[in-house]
């Protein structure tokens, strides 16, 4: 586990290290400017990944295996998955379809993965909840959010 | 002192209005019922009610915060209590003494404990928050840049080594947090830096949708595997929600010992609630007469580390309001929503908004007062959330994080950030790397640049600056003093 950290650490820390070593000298003021927090970022995070990848190549200092549980717990990747891709796409679509409708659907989608074949608790609860944070939000907080259809219908 | 008192008096003005006085009672509210889900804590509940301060003023809106804060420490020790399930880390050491008072048929009295040991060590923290603040902003005052940047860097250091896990992981926390706050144009040249062509990164990233990313997603994430978990127990045999003559005497002394304890480790970076509430309980096994009976429902195995928990994030409130130095990931996140409302607490912000710097530290007098109101009489009905299952919650959390991703900058962009970060913050605590130092380092990266950057102005680009400030100075002993503790503490645990 420590040397898969290490690996990461020293991996990223290089790419930002190169892409702070490319960025432009100032020439008069601040010289050292954009580019000296940043390399000394870089620095210390790859000297990090490569003493944590030393210390666990050590006879028995080695960390126990990384385990993401990719193939043990497909099912949690997948939800996980779905999860974040929705979550996305909730994002993407909601300046367009408005508030309730979008959330709606998205706690449906959501309470389905999560919450299987309770379809009616489910729909209840994700219509709840929208209307309830549109309640909140956008009546009583005063906080604007996106109109679609259903809110323009709305006398609030 | 009579400036402290008129300060405090100021303070009250603020805090003891209507509108203040409804959002602690409502943030109060809410804080205590979040803090009883299980593996949900303070962070994550200011974390996902961020909206509701969007709108407010900034005063209402830090009060409100605190207001959750306290409520969800108060709230933390319930599932610890009713079901030995902690609500987060600092309530794990709940479930020694609680549970078993539970299963003993005590079930009252360890919910009337625990709601009046924090009251307790809620209300001897404010004490030491409301004397030290001062004299601390008002030395904070005449720090220059370079004084800044050797504070900033012993936060950082501080948090990693103080706290319990690896070191380099916690190094390696912190330069990834660095180096997302160091994302978009650099303010100082105008030079775009490391968005390597996403212009919606220009800007930067904002550091709140991390927060909601990794605080919330990731605990949605790690807790879809218990999602049947149903938790059943019997309000009936809960009974009296009140504590007996021989109930105080047994816990009066340790919670008056816990607190001070709580306190100071809540100032440190890095230690918080976990620290205080198992070093407390290290502290009452050590003194008591009866060590053996606790972990079998001594009522002051219980009394104990609810007082420390709640003294810690009093302890908490010190760095945070007079250096802006966040020193939990709890105060990070509510120093990062308060940046999004325009106040930057720190030493100044005594002197330029003393009504929002002393309207807080009485707000959370007053919290204090209602939250246990809210914990006693009300503890029985509270209880009955632990009874929605898992599988509906979650949902409801992660809508809520997500709807409060959207008000930040009203950016479909950041739905995509927000739920990488739950996806990488999953991942890191599959490789142990801690969260928190993430989460500050990229609060407090830019100002650390900045103050490394004037530092360097002003002595013409020599390093030697830091040195030769006495005060910087010390802070650079304090941050290797600090590695070095953490270095000779990892080679004891090894050996």
């Amino acid at each position: 586990m420590n040397f898969m950290t290490g690996i990461i650490a020293v991996a990223i820390g290089g790419i930002y290290l190169i892409t702070a070593m490319l960025l432009p000298q100032m020439r008069m003021g601040d010289r050292l400017g954009p580019k000296l927090f940043p390399t000394i970022i870089g620095i210390v995070a790859m000297a990090s990944g490569i003493i944590l990848m030393i210390q666990d190549k050590r006879p028995g200092k080695a960390s126990k295996k990384a385990d993401f549980g990719f193939i043990k717990h497909k099912d949690l990747w997948l939800k996980i998955l779905l999860t974040t891709l929705v979550g996305i796409v909730y994002g993407l679509v909601m300046d367009s379809m408005g508030f309730i409708l979008p959330t709606a659907l998205f706690m449906l989608f959501i309470s389905m993965l999560i919450n299987k074949g309770r379809l009616v608790q489910n729909i209840i609860v994700a219509l709840s909840f929208a209307v309830i944070c549109y309640g909140v939000f956008g009546v009583a907080l005063k906080l604007s959010l996106p109109r679609g259809f259903i809110e323009q219908m709305l006398p609030f | 002192m009579q400036e402290i008192f008129s300060n405090l008096g100021l303070g009250f003005q603020t805090a003891m209005t209507w509108t203040n006085i409804m959002w602690v009672f409502i943030g109060g509210s809410l804080g205590t019922v979040i803090g009883m889900l299980p593996g949900l804590g303070p962070a994550t509940g200011v974390a996902i009610l961020i909206p509701i301060t969007f709108g407010m003023n900034p005063a209402t809106a830090l009060i409100t915060m605190c207001a959750v804060y306290y409520g969800a420490m108060f709230g933390g020790s319930r599932a610890s209590i009713m079901i030995n399930v902690p609500g987060d880390a600092s309530a794990i050491v709940s479930c020694f003494d609680g549970y078993p008072m539970t299963k003993n048929g005590r079930a009252g009295p360890a919910l009337a404990i625990s709601a009046i040991a924090s009251f307790i060590g809620g209300m001897i923290g404010m004490f030491f928050l409301v004397f030290l603040t001062q004299p601390i902003a008002s030395a904070a005052l005449k720090f220059g840049p370079a004084e800044m940047f050797s504070l900033l860097l012993f936060a950082l250091v501080a948090t990693i080594t103080l706290s319990e896990g690896s070191l380099l992981k916690g190094l390696i926390a912190i330069a990834f947090g660095l180096m997302l706050s160091t994302i978009g144009i650099d303010a100082m040249t105008g030079i775009v830096r490391f968005t390597y062509g996403v212009s919606s990164l220009n800007d930067g990233i904002d550091f709140l949708v991390i927060i909601i990313g990794v605080y919330a997603v990731t605990e949605v994430f790690k807790n879809l595997k218990d999602i049947n978990a149903v938790y059943k127990f019997d309000s009936k045999s809960i009974g009296k929600v009140w504590i007996t003559k021989d109930d105080w005497k047994r816990s009066i002394w340790p919670m008056l010992r816990s607190s001070p304890l709580g306190f100071v480790i809540g100032v440190l970076p890095g230690m918080g609630g976990t620290i205080a509430t198992f070093m407390s309980y290290a502290l009452e096994k050590n003194l008591s007469k009866h060590p053996e009976q606790l972990g079998k429902g001594a009522i002051e195995g219980l009394a104990a580390p609810e007082a420390a928990n709640n003294a810690c994030s009093c302890g908490a409130m010190v760095p945070l309001l007079t250096l802006g130095i966040p020193g939990s990931g709890t105060t990070a996140v509510m120093l990062g929503a308060l940046m999004m409302l325009g106040v930057r607490p720190g030493p100044t912000l005594f002197t330029d908004h003393p009504e929002i710097a002393w309207g807080v530290i009485a707000s959370m007098l007053v919290g204090n007062i209602i939250l246990i109101i809210i914990n006693l009489p009300l503890a029985i009905p509270l209880v009955q959330i632990l009874r929605v299952p898992t599988r509906i919650m979650l949902p409801i959390i992660m809508g809520l994080a997500l709807i409060g991703t959207y008000f930040l900058n009203y950016s479909s962009f950041d739905f995509i950030i927000v739920m990488i970060a739950g996806v990488i913050g999953y991942l890191f605590s599959k490789l142990e790397i801690p969260l928190p130092p993430l989460v500050l380092a990229l609060i407090l990266g830019g100002a650390t640049e900045q103050h490394l950057r004037n530092s360097m102005v002003l002595s013409d680009g020599n390093p030697m600056i830091f040195i030769q400030k006495p005060i910087s100075a010390v802070f650079l002993v304090l941050a290797a003093g600090s590695l070095i503790y953490a270095l000779i503490r990892g080679k004891k645990k090894a050996a």
